[in-house]
């Protein structure tokens, strides 16, 4: 009676499943789609042109020419400064809603996330239509004899990119204030700290870890961006905008120093992402959080103060989409732009570029869909099936949130150029890009979510005699439902924008909203592009209030 | 009505044993309670018996029919989670509803059983409310039902009241036992909660790292356990060290040299073969408590000094030092409030040889 070998599907816990066909899946997608191309993007810049292990003509070319090594400080100087600024920017702005009876919390939040919505290169060029040379301030200083500062070069792109992410400092910080406990503060008082001491030694700890969290994302993003130093940098190169120039330049172009620079791009990147991770999760701290930080009352004046501070940057994050809506309405010729209402913009677009709006919704709208189907059965094998190999693909899937799109577009591109398998030219190479690079979304959401649904409720189920497969179907699904809206809202919401590889992959009949809106920039279509803008910001906004809606108003964009 | 044998069970979780040839048997329609500490391998085996793990090796069987190769959701089974596991995106009617579904039972059937397992435990008034509106009370009644209207052929809980505060767990204790009862159903309990354990089974086993120590009716375990531990876990007995001066030839007063008093007489159950040091066990309301001048002519006596006192109302419990390093639990019941000791006051403790056990030999 004793020692028969138990039945091999008996556990929610047992291998020998079906869900060996999911990781399978997930290990063909991410090897296909990233490791690949990526690797042969690295093997590009280790082997160069010859073939055989030419770091002179490659990273030695970077380290003696300037033309090469100025983008390498370009990219990570505007980085750091940009995380500098959005930390000094959205740190105080969130202490400051937290610790201040100020109205309207729910407004302010709202607006951070509305803020996050445009896509960055569409804040640069809304910072072109305010401050550039036929810009609308530009114009009206002019008369009174003021010129306007320049919003061109490197102090315009820094200005872009921290209006741009402080919003997303602000969401991550407030949500680590948030779970503070009161206590914890009347604790560190009671034991003879002063308030300021009290902030430093107990409060601060415990929010640094998202504060890192944030300010690594900051980094990350800002080092891929790739739209806003080509709208506002004339001239300034940056490590994406000088690989694609290298990539795209059929007469100078040079595909090795493309590579090389994208590999520059995958490991400053990867690194933090690692860092990224590290501070989001080994240190991280698990607080109980009962009672929140309570607001204190501040002296009258100060409490004025810290509210025309904060609606006043609140309402600067919120310039570059009130521009580019206002802008889309005004008559205009070229870049000029007149006072006045009109629908001008929009119906030329509709007549210009009827198929690059078709295209973004059909290509989005396929690839959140495949995200979130593979996303939600991937998170359930990492989850619940823990195991190195399990391990690994969870890491390479990450990896996919930290490659810039320029260095994915150049990889797919040198992959699937050539038999067996040829996607470039066609529509596909466009899903795969956006459907590799936004899976993080879901899965993260999912898992996330999977760690707080207890694995009891799914026992319960297959001992109630619904078999583990249909168990998952009927009890894990609709309990990860709200995970998988955020993360299919926030897989929308990215994807919906992005254009650093959508220029590259885009062919023909295949161009999308986003790179019509670049060429319109480009050309000194501004109305038109205004109009494109608005458009694409529309359709990022409409999933997050619909998620508001379901889910309520406790949701953020912040990942 | 179900009977259940579990035999030489194994499981190994890595390096560390879980459970180290586990056997037991579980006679038709009888609670059955594994009590023990924090990980001492009760709730694997019960997920064991559930099918929600798979042993090493071993073998349970249901009325003589091994189920090791049938998977969970066919074994028949109604499990109560401790942390409850209910469905909380159904309706208390879905949720108790939900293995008929599995069982593709048509719904006026589903609807008039869905009612009377609610009945049966007093939540027909509630029945569309969603789980968040519920207490935990209400939560634990929902998931009992959900469980019993399968009919299982056997039913497992996992310290099912262990999140309910002290008065619900007493509360649904009465439910459980009465449904238990009524419905006859053979019922495999986890609990590390002793005077929770005395007070629902039929039968106990005591499990201590990965092996169950001791089995038998509640009384029994309470008034002989077989080693320290037991002593210790159900009830905690007092153990004191001493030494047997000569072997026992059968039941009958034997003589223990102790180290803070004249030699005690205990009464064995049985031989005891071998002299040399054993361990004593005392529950503490065997004690009596006297002024250090009185109980002159008692058994068993000791003198101390109070360090502790406890005051509960029926009971009061003190902390006597007997001999440095070595105190004992006493409890007074019903105690006289103008008698009450205090800390620091010399006491003579005295006990009836017929309620000091010899545990086991000194390892």
């Amino acid at each position: 009676m004793s020692g028969t070998a138990p039945h091999p599907d008996a556990g929610p816990r047992r291998h020998g499943d079906a869900w060996w066909v999911v990781s399978a899946v997930g290990f063909a997608v991410v090897l296909a789609f990233l490791v690949w191309p990526l690797s042969r993007v690295l093997a590009g810049s280790v082997l160069g042109e010859s073939g055989w292990l030419a770091f002179g003509e490659t990273y030695g070319r970077v380290a003696s020419h300037r033309y090469y090594w100025s983008s390498l400080l370009n990219s990570l100087g505007l980085s750091a400064a940009a995380t500098i600024g959005a930390v000094l920017v959205g740190t105080p702005l969130a202490l400051a809603l937290s610790r201040y009876p100020i109205p309207g919390t729910v407004l302010v939040r709202t607006a951070a996330n509305l803020a996050l919505l445009s896509p960055p290169f569409i804040g640069a060029y809304s910072w072109v239509v305010l401050l550039g040379r036929n810009g609308l301030v530009t114009r009206w200083l002019e008369p009174l004899g003021w010129g306007a500062p320049t919003i061109y070069g490197y102090r315009g792109i820094l200005l872009a990119f921290v209006v741009q992410y402080f919003p997303l400092v602000f969401l991550l910080v407030s949500g680590a204030l948030a779970a503070v406990d009161q206590s914890m503060e009347d604790a560190a008082m009671s034991l003879g700290s002063r308030p300021r001491q009290a902030f430093f030694r107990v409060v601060l700890p415990v929010i640094l870890p998202s504060l890192t969290a944030g300010a690594l994302l900051v980094f990350m993003a800002t080092m891929a961006d790739f739209g806003t130093p080509m709208v506002l940098g004339e001239g300034l190169r940056t490590l994406p905008t000088l690989m694609y120039g290298e990539f795209i330049n059929e007469l100078g172009g040079n595909p090795t120093m493309a590579s090389t620079l994208g590999s520059l791009l995958i490991l400053i990147n990867t690194a933090a992402l690692m860092g990224q991770r590290y501070f989001a999760f080994r240190k991280a701290y698990h607080v109980v959080c009962l009672r929140p930080l309570q607001p204190r009352r501040p002296t009258r004046g100060r409490l004025a103060l810290a509210a025309v501070a904060v609606y006043g940057l609140i309402g600067l994050a919120l310039v570059p989409a009130v521009t580019i809506l206002v802008s889309s309405f005004m008559p205009t010729r070229g870049p000029v732009m007149y006072a006045g209402l009109s629908l001008q913009s929009y119906a030329t677009v509709l007549h210009l570029v009827p198929r690059a709006i078709a295209n973004t919704f059909m290509l989005t709208g396929l690839a959140v869909a495949l995200d979130v189907g593979l996303g939600v059965l991937l998170a359930y094998c990492l989850a619940r099936r823990p195991s190195r190999p399990h391990a690994v693909l969870d890491a390479l899937i990450m990896l996919a949130y930290a490659i810039p799109g320029t260095v994915v577009g150049v990889g797919l591109i040198v992959v699937y150029n050539h038999p067996p398998i040829v996607l470039t030219g066609t529509w596909a190479i466009l899903l795969v890009s956006y459907f590799i690079r936004h899976l993080p979304y879901p899965v993260r959401a999912c898992t996330a979510m999977l760690q707080q649904i207890d694995v009891r409720v799914e026992e319960a189920s297959i001992s109630l005699g619904v078999p583990p497969f249909r168990t998952f179907w009927r009890v894990t699904v609709p309990l990860m439902f709200p995970a998988i809206v955020s993360g299919a809202t926030l897989a929308w919401i990215t994807t919906i924008g992005e254009l650093s590889s959508s220029i590259l992959l885009y062919s023909g009949p295949w161009a999308t909203t986003s790179v019509a809106i670049f060429t319109q920039v480009f050309s000194n279509h501004f109305g038109t592009a205004s109009a494109l803008a608005s458009i694409l910001i529309g359709a990022a906004a409409a999933p997050l209030f619909l998620m508001y809606r379901l889910l309520g108003r406790q949701t953020t964009v912040a990942p | 009505m179900t009977r259940v044998r579990i035999d030489g069970i194994v499981k190994r979780f890595g390096e560390a044993s879980a459970l180290s040839d586990v056997s037991l048997e579980l006679s038709p329609g009888e609670l059955y309670t594994l009590l023990g500490p924090s990980g001492c391998g009760k709730t694997t085996l019960l997920r064991i018996v559930a099918g929600l793990l798979p042993q090493d090796a071993g073998s349970v069987a249901f009325d003589g029919v091994p189920v090791d190769n049938v998977p969970p959701y066919r074994r028949n089974i109604g499990v109560v989670f401790q942390s409850y596991a209910i469905f909380p995106h159904l309706t208390v009617r879905q949720n108790i509803a939900y293995g008929l579904r599995a069982r593709r039972m048509e719904s006026e059937r589903t609807e008039a059983k869905v009612g009377e397992a609610a009945r049966m435990v007093q939540m027909e008034s509630l029945l569309d409310r969603m789980p968040a509106a519920l207490s935990g009370g209400q939560q634990q009644r929902v998931v009992l039902a959900r469980a019993l209207v399968i009919e299982p052929r056997l039913l497992l809980m996992d310290e099912p009241l262990s999140n309910l505060d002290a008065r619900l767990r007493v509360e649904m204790r009465a439910v459980i036992r009465r449904l238990q009862r009524t419905l006859g159903i053979t019922t495999l309990y986890v609990t590390h909660d002793q005077e929770e354990a005395l007070a629902i089974s039929d039968t106990i086993a005591v499990m201590d790292r990965g092996r169950i120590l001791q089995t038998g009716p509640p009384w029994a375990l309470y008034r002989a356990p077989q080693n320290r531990f037991v002593a210790e876990f159900l009830g905690g007995m007092n153990v004191l060290a001493a030494r047997l001066a000569r072997p026992v030839a059968a039941a009958g007063v034997a003589v223990v040299e102790v180290d803070f008093s004249t030699p005690w007489s205990v009464v064995a159950d049985g031989a005891v073969s071998e002299s040399g040091p054993v361990w004593l066990g005392i529950r503490p309301e065997s004690l009596r408590v006297e002024p250090p001048s009185g109980g002159a002519d008692h058994w068993n006596q000791a003198a101390g000094t109070v360090t502790e006192v406890g005051y509960l109302g029926a009971v009061a419990r003190y902390q006597v030092e007997i001999a440095p390093g070595v105190s004992l639990t006493v409890e007074v019941h019903d105690p006289d409030f103008q008698a009450l000791r205090r800390v620091g006051d010399p006491v003579r403790l005295w006990c009836d040889p017929a309620k000091v056990r010899i545990l086991a030999p000194h390892p």
